[in-house]
């Protein structure tokens, strides 16, 4: 703000600066004079209907609301003037009107702003002594509950839902005191960012369904931490009673998240008290699972670890969680490289291993800045499911103008406009193959193929955007020829001048990456070490049916290991058949920690929560087991101590996408009549999601249950909706799926997800599948 | 001297056929306008000149306000008419579409022209099938004539017309709600600023004017601005369409000039019905404030005048109550028409206008209290001046105008549990 | 002439007899002390005895769970867990009062708003065993309806003074 391009105003007697054409609460806000205000936010659009912040402005006969007046030169303005007053309490008092008023029984009661700005403006008794409003409270899914006889008509979440969430699932219906928020026809809110709703809502009309009626406000601490679901680490608060976390809210930060946080991370925190949680640390003795103390557990762990080994240490593997903090990775690498074993990595759904990889990948710019782009290519990605918040980034620089363009294997639900170029997952391939030719890539499997226009056309639109971004994802990752997508995607990147992104795992993959936990000298991958049974693993934060790319494989190998040694929170049916000692680990929550996001900010947190039963923090287990396998350097009384060293080891380390791109790369993906596309759901990324009832109560979770296939697919093999399917895979168990013809799937493919209940017995998340009614 | 503007083609057969129309000169001003090219200033000078007031309600100049549209910005703009005829008492729009439909085309397209539009919308009320039909039919007279579409009579200029029809809200007939109806979204006024002369339908400059506004465009380039102004008297230029109603021999539609005594007009409508004592007077649609039947006989139909008399002339919709009517049952009539009306959006109106209706109905039921009437009037003072757009006055108005002129109406409801009127008092 | 007068006193024991003067009167006048438990001493309808929770004519029970005795608790005696129940309404799993906190303020009465948490006239109660002091929801109600007529009479004596 320059010295000219400012105008002084006048607020209640004080001299404020301002730019010009800014909005009078604003200048306010900024200057600490407090305007009561309902339905106005600073996230969203502007709609001066609540009528709460009128003021009165000199020269103007009639109190003007703050939130749609731009300020002037020389304007004053009186916030507390006998007229600006009197007008504020009207509009208080019209609201109170048709309001229940029980409070006692809302959730909102404590924390609540119409409570709030009643103190301030409200009349001691009612003048109202007509019959007030009720209405009938609409189910809109099993995270928001609905109250509606308390609305006071703000329109937060209407335009939430237009604006920010991009799909308009709530609206007012009706003219006139009879209007109401609602759905329209009776169905559930399917944004993944519905939650946020709860804190827009400024009275308890929309409050928290899984929350509900669990505490109040004043009974409850707050402590701060990182939501631990995706890369984008969203801050957090964490509302504690008794120790026991009691919901989740947004701690604000406009440069990760704004004041948003995605449902994954809002309702997680259900599954600390999951019922197979697991509290003990257990050991199998003679193929029986018996609890046990620490020492014992700890030293079975140890004795197993130290035998399976024996004299080669890379008899040993370990798979880590992308989502395990810094601290524990650490100390995981460290006691893996102190048992002799380069076998280690935190890539579990990553399919293909050719190539050299990106030294440490990351987002490729800050969070903040996908907003600004100009033309984002997404390679193998759904960012709106993926990573919530940075699909809200995405979808504000697509609502700026820009041009977003996926390939991708299906076609997805978007809430912008944005080109699709969908493929079956070998054709996609040769897409991207294409637009790679286009940008003058000469050499490899881009060879066979004929360019068409349209890539050449985007080709020529990304070199020419100021700022373009190819990003890489998931999808992209579980493909058997990842190597292949991400030296394509790497050379349209450089050929354009665009930036390169990839969209990491888990909630610490870069700090995984950039802590080194891959395959050291000679080890093996995540792919390799169960492809080649090792005698001994250490599973750290995940489910084998769960977490890796190729559940067949990953399971039969564990079984056939001499000793499996699990960190984990929570008990699960495949972990109980495969390992053989059991440590439960503190969820992200209970531990202190350190997490890399996306972007490459460090962000600690410290436990908000003692760990639920006789679990321990992740660093003060291995801790143990490193001192009781006589490994040195063990020796830490505090997460710090562990922090700083890890950071001493990394030095002046920083992400970085940079590799050498290997254009001889062949395409291995066979042709097959049907291919399987392994979605990762976004409520199954891991354990703890898994496990929050109320988010595998959403559509989202229930809808990655189906098989789903191109209708045509459907008819030619005689499915129709509804028929159980059964799905083989070669080197894989059957498993049973209802069908689901969908029109998103394009022909010859069939989207099966990963991680969801049954998907334990199939093989990769691409590759051949034969489907036959069961 | 009357219906010389609006409803000139009334004394022909079939008055809403384009040769009916023809016959009265229709279409000519277009075809000079057009040919002569003649400069939209020169077109916004006559019109300023003419002191045309918009005849929807508000009474802006319609020149000014053609003066806001900046023709040299890049992109769309657009004409919209409003035909949202909603005001309770108002029936004039309903007859120039019905009677004179091709008036109104020519008033657009010259207006469009003027203002550089390619694309006009004329959003007619729900409930108005009849004249919705008329008008299509007419705009498919046009458009098979060449007055309408691409390159129009070989100038150059391209106009594309089309009637929407809305859906049944008062609101809509609100100038910016009609713009959100039209765009397919809730009907709900928008916050001013920005006026739709700067943000208007899908974000791009535009014009609305009401149906009779629009209408009297080719007659005022026909017979020029100061032909009309002189019509009409000293700020109200022209005539204007006058719907008459209520206790009153023959109501109906009246085009006369502007500045006329009201004395006059009710000896056209046919004088009171039965030769009872005229009561009262609302005298610009239902959102006016009454005003006594002494005091109106007195007064003449133009803007100042009626304004003098704390009411207001709008739409020029003349409500006459005989000695019959209670006033009690008057004001809950009307308070729950815009209890229904509210668009819900803003506070004070969603709230209050409910509050009001109860409290009125109450008082009307014999079940009022000796505070209500105090209520009344603060919480009209509540409303009135509070909200986005004018509904909130329109549904304080009322309140206040009976308020003031039959407050012992009111108070012997609450003190005696019945009505004055049928208690013979 | 005081320390003569002063030494008669002394010399005589007056004192002594005004005082056994005084023991006399109140040996045969009206006796104050009670004879609990066959007699009695007379209470206000405010007194503030052991707790009880009460319920509506329909048999629903009164609290809401809104947790305001919880929260003006000054001895903190008073632990609430709710949740919805099956009908969707909002009450408590647990209400806990543990007496050997409550200090009998009477402000759990004062802030409910529905009349649901109050204090009884009932003074004769003891704990035989460790624990029996926090007394739970199942006997506040159990309470409550064995005392409601008095209960409610007494709130109704009071009614003119909230």
């Amino acid at each position: 703000m320059t010295e000219e391009s400012t105008i002084t105003i006048e607020v209640d007697g004080r001299a404020l600066k301002a730019a010009p054409g800014a909005m009078l609460i604003d200048v306010c806000d900024a200057a600490g004079i407090h305007i009561p205000r309902f339905c106005y936010h600073r996230k969203l659009s502007l709609s001066a209907n609540c009528r709460m912040c009128l003021v009165e402005v000199e020269k103007v006969p009639r109190p003007l609301p703050a939130c749609v007046t731009p300020v002037n030169d020389g304007m004053k303005v009186t916030t507390n003037s006998p007229m600006a007053v009197e007008a504020q309490k009207g509009a208080m008092e019209f609201l109170l009107i048709n309001h229940p008023l029980d409070c006692p029984i809302c959730d909102q009661g404590g924390e609540c702003e119409l409570q709030d700005v009643a103190l301030g403006y409200g009349s001691d008794a009612s003048r109202y002594a007509e019959a007030k409003r009720v209405v009938a409270d609409p189910d809109i899914g099993p995270l928001v509950a609905t109250d509606l006889t308390r609305c006071i008509h703000c329109t937060r979440c209407v335009r939430f839902g237009a604006e920010i969430a991009g799909i308009r699932e709530l609206g007012a219906t009706g003219r006139g005191d009879h209007m109401t928020i609602g759905t329209y026809v009776e169905h559930a809110m399917g944004s993944e960012l519905a939650g946020n709703v709860i804190d827009l809502c400024p009275v308890g009309a929309l409050t928290s369904k899984p929350f509900r009626f669990q505490a109040r406000a004043w009974e409850m601490v707050q402590r701060d931490g990182i939501a631990a679901h995706d890369g984008v680490g969203s801050n957090v608060h964490y509302h504690l009673r008794r120790d026991q976390i009691l919901r989740v809210h947004p701690k604000d930060n406009e440069a990760v998240n704004e004041c948003w946080l995605s449902d994954r991370d809002r309702f997680s925190y259900q599954a600390l008290s999951a019922a197979d949680r697991l509290l003990k640390p257990l050991v199998k003795q003679g193929g029986e699972w018996r609890e046990t103390d620490w020492q014992s557990a700890l030293e079975a762990a140890a004795q197993g670890l130290a035998q399976a080994r024996g004299d080669d240490g890379n008899q040993l593997g370990g798979l880590l969680s992308p989502s395990a903090s810094l601290e524990e990775l650490y100390l995981a690498k460290k006691l893996m490289r102190g048992l002799g074993s380069a076998n280690l990595d935190h890539r579990l759904r990553q399919a293909d291993f050719r190539g050299d990889p990106p030294k440490v990948p990351w987002l490729g710019g800050p969070i903040a800045e996908l907003e600004e782009q100009d033309l984002v290519v997404i390679i193998g990605a759904n960012p709106r499911k993926d990573q919530p918040l940075l699909g809200h980034r995405i979808r504000k620089a697509a609502m700026k103008g820009a041009e977003v363009v996926y390939f991708n294997p299906l076609k997805l639900d978007l809430n912008y406009r944005a080109a699709q170029w969908v493929a079956n997952p070998r054709d996609w391939v040769l897409e991207v193959a294409n637009l790679a030719k286009a940008a003058g890539v000469r050499k490899g499997v881009v060879n066979k193929i004929k360019v068409a226009d349209h890539h050449k056309e985007l080709f020529k639109r990304l070199k020419a955007a100021d700022k373009a971004l190819v990003l890489v994802g998931d999808l992209a990752m579980g493909h058997p020829d990842y190597g292949l997508l991400r030296c394509l995607a790497a050379q349209v990147a450089e050929a354009a001048g665009a930036r390169l992104g990839f969209l990491t795992p888990g909630a610490n993959g870069v700090g995984a990456a950039l802590l080194g936990v891959t395959p050291g000298e000679g080890g093996l991958d995540a792919q390799a070490m169960l492809a080649e049974p090792r005698k001994g693993y250490l599973l750290l934060g995940i489910d084998p049916g769960f977490d890796l790319e190729n559940p067949a494989q990953g399971l039969n190998a564990l079984m056939k290991a001499e000793c499996v040694v699990a960190l984990s929170s929570f008990r699960s049916p495949d972990l109980e058949t495969v390992a053989d000692v059991i440590l439960p680990l503190a969820a992200a929550p209970e531990s202190a920690g350190t997490f890399f996001n996306i972007e490459g900010t460090q962000q600690g947190f410290n436990g908000a929560a003692p760990p639920a039963g006789e679990a321990r923090p992740g660093w003060k287990i291995l801790r143990v087991l490193g001192n009781l396998m006589n490994l040195g350097g063990f020796d830490f009384n505090t997460p710090l101590q562990v922090r700083d060293e890890a950071l001493g080891m990394l030095g002046d380390a920083a992400p970085d996408n940079g590799f050498e791109p290997d254009p001889a790369l062949e395409l291995t993906l066979p042709e097959a009549e049907l291919l399987r596309i392994g979605e990762l759901p976004i409520y199954s990324v891991d354990p703890m999601v898994r496990r929050a009832p109320a988010l595998q109560a959403t559509a989202d979770a229930q809808d990655a249950a189906y098989l789903r296939l191109n209708p045509e697919d459907a008819k030619r093999l005689g499915f129709t909706a509804g028929d159980r399917i059964t799905v083989s895979q070669p080197q894989a168990r059957k498993a049973v799926f209802e069908a689901r013809p969908d029109p998103a799937v394009p022909q010859g493919a069939v989207a099966l997800c990963t991680a969801i209940p049954g998907s334990q017995a199939l093989a990769g998340r691409f590759g051949e599948v034969t489907l036959e009614k069961a | 001297m009357a219906n010389e503007v609006c409803l000139r083609t009334l004394d022909h057969d079939q008055p809403w056929s384009l040769e009916a129309y023809r016959a009265v000169g229709g279409y000519e001003v277009l075809k000079r306008v057009l040919q002569e090219k003649t400069a939209p200033d020169d077109i916004i000078a006559e019109v300023k000149k003419s002191n045309l007031r918009g005849r929807g309600g508000a009474g802006f100049p319609t020149g000014v306000k053609w003066g806001f549209i900046n023709r040299s910005a890049p992109g769309d703009r657009y004409l919209v008419c409003n035909s949202d005829e909603g005001e309770p008492g108002t029936f004039k729009d309903r007859d120039i579409l019905r009677y004179n439909p091709h008036q109104l085309i020519e008033g657009m397209i010259i207006a469009a022209y003027t203002i550089g539009a390619a694309r006009g919308y004329n959003y007619i009320r729900g409930e108005f099938q009849e004249p919705y039909e008329r008008f299509e039919a007419a705009l498919e007279e046009a458009r098979k004539e060449g007055f309408l579409g691409e390159d129009i009579l070989g100038s150059g200029f391209d106009f594309q017309l089309h009637a929407h029809l809305g859906a049944g809200a008062y609101i809509c007939g609100e100038e910016t709600a009609l713009l959100e109806s039209i765009e397919g979204k809730k009907g709900q006024p928008r916050f001013k600023p920005p006026f739709p002369a700067l943000f208007g339908l899908y974000g791009r400059p535009t014009i609305i004017n009401n149906t009779e506004s629009l209408a009297s465009i080719p007659v005022i380039l026909e017979k020029g601005g100061d032909w009309f102004k002189d019509l009409g008297v000293e700020n109200s230029g022209g005539t204007k369409v006058f719907s008459i109603s209520g206790n009153i021999n023959n109501p109906g539609v009246f085009e006369i000039p502007m500045g006329t005594p009201f004395k006059d007009l009710l000896q056209m409508a046919g004088g009171m019905k039965d030769g009872r004592p005229i009561k009262a007077v609302i005298p610009g649609g239902s959102s006016a404030p009454v005003i006594p039947g002494a005091q109106m006989m007195e007064l003449t139909m133009d803007y100042d005048a009626i304004q003098q008399a704390g009411s207001m002339l709008g739409s020029g919709a003349v409500i006459v109550l005989d000695d019959t009517n209670c006033m009690v049952r008057v004001l809950e009539r009307m308070s729950y028409f815009y209890y229904e009306e509210s668009c819900g959006q803003c506070t004070p109106c969603r709230e209050g206008t409910g509050w009001l209706y109860r409290i009125v109905h109450r008082i009307e039921q014999g079940k009022g209290r000796q505070e209500d009437l105090e209520l009344l009037d603060d919480i009209t003072g509540k409303i009135a001046g509070r909200t986005i757009c004018a509904l909130g006055d329109a549904a304080a108005g009322p309140v206040q105008g009976m308020l003031k002129h039959f407050r012992d109406e009111f108070q012997y409801h609450i003190d005696r549990k019945r009505c004055l009127v049928s208690a013979g008092g | 002439m005081k320390a003569f007068i002063d030494y008669f006193r002394s010399l005589f024991l007056l004192e002594l007899f005004r005082g056994l003067g005084v023991t006399g009167r109140y040996l045969f006048g009206k006796k104050f002390t009670l004879e609990y438990p066959e007699e009695r001493a007379p209470q206000s309808p405010r007194f503030r005895g052991l707790h009880a929770q009460r319920r509506y004519d329909n048999g629903e029970e009164r609290c809401i769970a809104c947790k305001l005795c919880e929260a003006v608790c000054p001895a903190q005696a008073i632990t609430i867990e709710a949740e919805p129940r099956a009908d969707g309404s909002r009450r408590t799993t647990r209400y806990d009062i543990d007496l050997f906190k409550c200090i009998f303020c009477g402000y759990c009465q004062e802030s409910c708003p529905v009349d649901a948490i109050v204090e009884t006239r009932i003074y004769e109660y003891c704990f035989l065993e460790k624990g029996q002091n926090v007394i739970t929801k199942d006997k506040l109600l159990e309470i409550g309806d064995k005392h409601e007529p008095q209960i409610a009479a007494d709130i109704a004596a009071q009614a003119k003074y909230r």
